[in-house]
């Protein structure tokens, strides 16, 4: 392998992480503070995907600037995360947080099944592709590699500024700190008058939403097809499964991992590309049942 | 100010507390005694809303099924936990400040509470930055009364909090709830306990829970505990 193509795999990899880990941390979210793992966490990356293409498609059509397409995101991310992410938690979620986690699996699992169709009727079957966003930045040489500015510096930059902000969101914000103390002992969060209710909404908000900018994000990188929410799902779970569930930092740390892998895995061993993010899963969890970053007893995140 | 009107309690299919009744007064300090197991802190717990429950609590005249249990503490009832459960994400004095900005108070509010709670519990004050998670069970117990003495305005209830407590701590504690006695005479507390002889100094009156039911006990002597 020379240098060149190990750049080039380095790249690929950095750039596929930093979208992976939009979805991861919004499922690793979800699940520290809720105890759900969120199938329908992959219909949210999906619809965020479709809906920024669509719209994209139209606003440029128009002759609008392609720098719009940022804000289109950040706004398809916050309306999905809001209506949908919203009223599945409103309307399905809160009803089950008391059931067991199986029962949980199921009803996301089916939500998810559910929003599969309404994409069909939505978007139909066609691809959508609509890459305004990453041409309109253009290309950047380095190490003799040309590479899109998009996905090499923009990408990865949005990746580590959601990483920064979340953690400042729940650090230093008074939303966040309740998040925090829910998770940690919800008895004792009621008992100093913060409404667990609202704090799940919210938190499970933020999560769809995140995973819904993710796909938006990847929109501008590839066609928007059906299936895309499921692979982006399992692949997510691997992630957040590798890292220790509710593991923040521990999500982006292992998204890397598992990005590099797999794009190492597509230049020197194309046959297992598919399946080296689970082989490292598997390989830690073997090692390591709660994760790499994951710490057995207390509830944080 | 606080009243039980047949309270029935089950929890996993036993009957803890059975037709409860009692009323306790407005500025009263309320020892509330009993066997390990009798119910005390099923008792207070209820009244904060984490138990299913029949019959009646009134509080200030209201009755508090009507209000969801995270809005209760906004009436001005602050409760510490018998274990602690501080937030260990959180430094001691946020934990402190807490259910204040919880509440919605402003900041010249919260700032008068917490000099306020620094007044009654200066040691407070020198852990104030240290992370919740990191300080003894006995300190951890002081950071619950700050806490409580936060939102606590109208009803404050401590669930054992000698517990556990070094001698040398255990004076401080209760030099501290006789401070908070001197500054706030319109308070009503409610310390529950299973060794009424810590109580005797401070406390107007005793409830002796038994087997989930309440009588009017004496604080004079330890009988009333057996
Ligand atoms: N979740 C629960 N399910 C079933 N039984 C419970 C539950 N919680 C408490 N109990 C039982 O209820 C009874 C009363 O408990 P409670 O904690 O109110 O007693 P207590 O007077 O506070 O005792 P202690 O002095 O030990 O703190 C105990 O027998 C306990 O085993
Ligand atoms: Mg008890």
């Amino acid at each position: 392998m020379n240098t060149q193509l190990f750049a080039l795999a380095i790249f690929d990899g950095v750039a596929y992480a930093a979208l992976v880990f939009l979805v991861a941390v919004g499922l690793t979210l979800i699940f520290g503070v809720l105890q759900i793992l969120n199938v329908a966490h992959g219909s949210f990356y999906a619809i965020g995907a479709y809906a920024t293409a669509s719209l994209g498609g139209m606003v440029f059509a128009a002759g609008f600037s392609p720098y719009l397409a940022f804000p289109l995101m950040l706004i398809v991310a916050v309306l999905v995360g809001i209506a949908l992410g919203g009223l599945i938690e409103q309307f399905l979620l809160k009803r089950i947080y008391v059931k067991e986690g199986a029962l949980q699996l199921l009803v996301t699992f089916a939500v998810f099944m559910i929003l599969e169709d309404v994409q069909r009727l939505v978007w139909g079957v066609q691809p959508y592709f609509e890459s305004s966003a990453l041409q309109a930045l253009g290309n950047i040489k380095v190490l003799g590699i040309t590479y899109t500015v998009y996905q090499l510096i923009v990408l990865p930059c949005i990746a580590l500024a959601v990483l920064i902000c979340l953690r400042l969101f729940l650090r230093r914000t008074l939303s966040g700190k309740l998040i925090l103390a829910v998770t940690e002992d919800r008895e004792a969060a009621t008992s100093i008058g913060i409404d667990a209710d609202r704090v799940y909404l919210l938190t499970f908000i933020v999560g769809a939403a995140l995973a819904a900018f993710g796909g938006a994000l990847a929109s501008a990188t590839t066609s928007v097809v059906p299936g895309m929410g499921a692979d982006m799902i399992v692949l997510s779970f691997a992630v957040v499964a590798t890292a220790g569930l509710g593991q923040i930092e521990g999500a982006a740390l292992t998204a890397l991992l598992i990005g590099l892998g797999r794009s190492f895995a597509v230049y020197l061993m194309p046959e297992l590309q598919v399946l080296v993010p689970y082989l490292i899963m598997l390989l830690v969890l073997l090692v390591r049942p709660q994760g790499l970053f994951g710490i057995a007893q207390a509830r944080k995140i | 100010m606080l009243e039980f009107r047949d309270v029935t309690v089950f929890l996993g299919g036993v009957r803890i507390l059975r037709n409860v009744n009692f009323h306790v007064n407005q500025a009263d300090t309320v020892a509330m005694i009993g066997p390990n197991g009798a119910g005390k802190t099923t008792a207070l717990r209820s009244v904060m809303g984490f138990t299913r429950m029949t019959g009646e609590i009134l509080f200030d005249g209201r009755e508090l099924s009507t209000i969801a249990p995270a809005r209760r503490p906004g009436l001005g009832i602050g409760y510490a936990h018998e274990d602690r459960r501080l937030f260990s994400a959180f430094t001691v004095e946020e934990n402190i400040v807490m259910p204040g900005q919880v509440a919605k108070f402003s900041a010249a509010e919260l700032a008068h509470k917490l000099g306020r709670v620094y007044e009654i519990l200066p040691e407070l004050r020198e852990m104030a930055r240290r992370p919740a998670g990191s300080v003894s069970g006995g300190q951890g117990k002081m950071v619950a009364l700050g806490r409580a003495l936060m939102i606590g305005s109208r009803l404050i209830m401590l669930d054992e909090p000698f517990q556990g407590l070094a001698p040398a701590l255990a004076r401080r504690y209760s030099e501290a709830l006789r401070a908070l006695r001197d500054q706030d005479r319109e308070v009503t507390l409610i310390i529950t306990e299973s060794n009424p002889k810590l109580l005797r100094k401070f406390a107007d009156r005793a409830l002796v829970l038994e087997r989930g039911e309440v009588r009017e006990g004496s604080l004079s002597d330890g009988k009333d505990a057996a």
